[in-house]
């Protein structure tokens, strides 16, 4: 009888070694995965913070472009989105014959405004302005009373949209409408303690400014390149609808 | 003064105030009829004058928006028309207590407004005016002006009245005679 000479040794230490480099390419994928996932992450989080916030709705390209300069505290612009800008967005911006650009012009008179500013620019940095505009508008009366803006973005926003947007808010906990403003603020309202989205405000302030808009909501039209006068206060949809109607039957 | 220069007083202030108040309406219907953003005059545009008036008009938040669109497309003719009967100095009594009513009615809608802390656009003379103090103290002053020269109207009217029955009541006698 033969006997077959076993070698457990090699056969074993050859298993070891290919388990060994199994878990060594595993770990290796797995590690290199979590790194790309991170390195991924951070360029979302990079993107986020070079983006600049699109706070316009439609066809840029439509007839007509209506700017509007607006606070989202102040109750006539509630009432403006509501009963107004919600329509002309179902229906002219959908239709592509309106542009609808928002600016914000926190007034202030209202503690909260230059917050939900903020906010409203964050979500507008991730491609996320209509949902956070509407909800902002939506719940004006609640927020208003406590200052927690925050929750109506979470609820407005996913999960993974909320975490971006919060990133962006680094840095912006700092109320500059509140009672007492920091040192840091000066009095022109510019600030510099370190809230990047504040730029973002002051630069359509700046475009106020030179309009000259005093008041909110007002509304800029622009039909084919000409500037209709500033329009303030709060106008119905159907009588601004006729005047959409009107400049394009021209 | 003697009645005579009362009288001459009174009806230079009448040629005045109805040429003044005449130009005045032309103007406000003109400012508001005019082709807005360099648009040539043409129906399409001055359509659209109106509709932007009708927005001006709606931000005074009074009228539904129906009644808004006939207030807008009809009050800047209503405001031509005014203009010329004025210039043209007939039926002056009736002319100028319809620009008293016309104007006191624009100087109430201005005072509600303003009280209740609308900042909108005062529509007044075209697009681009806030209603303000300042507004309200010139459209306050032209009620002021409107009522004085209607006054004149009334009083001049009365007046020749007078004059004319004091000659019918002096011929009588050579009438009998």
């Amino acid at each position: 009888m033969i006997r077959r000479t076993f070698h457990p040794l090699p056969v074993a230490a050859l298993c070891d070694l290919a388990v060994v480099a199994m878990l060594a390419l595993l770990c290796g994928a797995g590690v290199s995965g979590q790194t790309h996932q991170r390195a991924q992450t951070h360029a979302v989080a990079n993107s986020d913070a070079s983006a600049a916030p699109v706070k316009s709705l439609g066809n840029k390209n439509a007839p007509i472009t209506m700017e509007v300069f607006s606070d989202y505290q102040c109750p006539s612009c509630g009432n403006f989105y509501e009963n107004t800008l919600k329509h002309m967005i179902q229906e002219s911006v959908a239709a592509g014959q309106v542009y609808f650009v928002h600016r914000d012009f926190p007034l202030p008179m209202h503690p909260y405004s230059y917050m939900a500013a903020r906010w409203s620019n964050a979500a507008a940095k991730i491609g996320k302005f209509e949902v956070v505009d509407g909800a902002l508008f939506d719940n004006q009366a609640a927020w208003s009373a406590d200052g927690n803006i925050e929750r109506f973005v979470a609820a407005a926003v996913g999960p993974a949209d909320f975490k971006r947007i919060k990133k962006l808010m680094e840095g912006c906990d700092v109320n500059p409408n509140a009672g007492v403003k920091p040192a840091a603020f000066n009095n022109s309202g510019q600030a510099d303690h370190g809230c990047l989205l504040d730029t973002y405000i002051e630069q359509d302030k700046q475009i106020a400014n030179q309009i000259p808009v005093s008041q909110t909501p007002t509304s800029i039209i622009t039909y084919k390149g000409q500037r209709y006068p500033a329009m303030p206060g709060f106008v119905t949809w159907p009588i601004l609808k006729q005047f959409f109607d009107s400049l394009l039957k021209q | 003064m003697t009645s005579e220069g009362r009288a001459n007083f009174r009806r230079i202030f009448l040629l005045i105030g109805r040429l003044a108040l005449g130009a005045m309406f032309l103007f406000a219907a003109y400012a508001k009829l005019k082709p807005q953003a360099a648009m040539p005059w043409s129906v399409g545009s001055v359509r659209t004058s109106l509709s932007m008036f009708a927005m001006q008009v709606d931000s005074y938040q009074l009228l539904p928006p129906g009644a808004v669109s006939l207030a807008a497309h009809s009050l800047p003719f209503i405001e031509l028309a005014l203009g010329l009967w004025l210039l043209t100095g007939l039926w002056l009594r009736s002319s100028t207590l319809i620009t008293s009513l016309l104007l006191a009615c624009f100087f109430s809608l201005m005072v509600r407004t303003y009280s209740l802390g609308l900042e909108i656009n005062c529509g007044c003379f075209g697009p681009g005016e806030q209603l303000g103090k300042k507004s309200l103290l010139r459209d306050g002053s032209l009620l002021a002006f409107s009522l004085a020269v209607t006054i004149c109207a009334f009083l001049a009217r009365k007046k020749r009245g007078e004059s004319a029955t004091s000659v019918s009541v002096a011929s009588e006698p050579q009438r009998a005679n």
